[in-house]
């Protein structure tokens, strides 16, 4: 089962590791996880691109609840994405920043890294506090994190690699502060 | 940032209203930035969250500040079909 993904002890036998990067596409990916009713917010480089930083990247993290129908309905999505181990994922595992277990999948519309809670955050429940949806076009609108608390997650990695990343998010929430008082 | 280092230390604006002698409605203003909180206020706040702002001289990057703007213009749609076009660039600048 893919829901045991996101636990700690899950063993990693019989799951298959891909060999080959497909092209991304963020778009078929959401909607598969919406189509599964699969209830989540897009983290990372994705989301801040779509809140207006300029990245590149070629893979999604979601942060998702979970509640264990949630998990069901993600496991079902993550089977008909065909979603298998990314090459790899060890070392981005440890790149991602995660109090709990990071899965990162290659499926066949690009990567997919499930973080069920990103450092410096309480998981879903907190960050969808503050997450908008942000319509994607094809009447795709998933929840994304918000600009501070995509700055949140950025430094509490502490790293300084990531500083030119905070600083364009601390920007981008003093231009959004500005438009709010000029309203 | 206040609302950044009370997350990250896990505090309620109530516990840290207490923690630095100012009401939670207070603090409430400077999170939602309908007023600014001085510098020694600032770092006051940072500081009961147990965290250090360093404050530096940095050149300012007016670049990125233009390109950040531009940026805000667009639709979240146009942003992710800008990021997939750069894919698709890269992809033929390898060969791909």
């Amino acid at each position: 089962m893919w829901i045991d993904c996101l636990r700690d002890s899950a063993p990693k036998s019989g799951i298959t590791v891909a060999d080959s990067q497909p092209s991304f596409d963020p778009i078929a990916l959401l909607a598969a996880l919406d189509r599964h009713r699969v209830t989540y917010i897009v983290i990372g480089a994705f989301a801040r691109v779509v809140q207006g930083t300029e990245e590149v990247t070629r893979g999604i993290d979601i942060v998702p609840s979970t509640r264990e129908e949630n998990l069901r309905r993600l496991d079902t999505a993550l089977g008909e994405l065909h979603a298998s181990y990314a090459e790899g994922a060890e070392e981005a595992v440890a790149d991602a920043g995660s109090s709990q277990a990071v899965r990162v999948l290659a499926t066949d519309f690009g990567e997919l890294k499930v973080v069920p809670r990103p450092v410096g955050t309480g998981g879903y429940d907190d960050l969808r506090r503050a997450a908008t949806r942000e319509p994607l076009g094809q009447g795709l609108r998933p929840s994304v994190a918000s600009v501070g608390d995509l700055s949140r997650m950025l430094s509490a990695l502490e790293r300084e690699a990531d500083l030119p990343k905070i600083k364009a998010l601390r920007r981008l929430a003093e231009l959004e502060m500005t438009r709010g008082i000029e309203r | 940032m206040i609302r950044e280092a009370r997350l990250r230390a896990g505090l309620t604006q109530t516990e840290l209203g207490e923690r630095t002698g100012r009401e939670r409605s207070v603090i409430a203003r400077w999170e939602q930035g309908a007023v600014s909180p001085s510098i020694d206020n600032l770092l006051d706040v940072v500081h009961a969250c147990g965290f250090d702002l360093p404050l530096v001289l940095v050149t300012r990057d007016v670049a990125q500040d233009e390109r950040l703007e531009a940026n805000r213009k667009l639709s979240p749609e146009r942003r992710v079909d800008r990021l997939l076009a750069r894919l698709r660039a890269e992809e033929r600048d390898n060969g791909g």
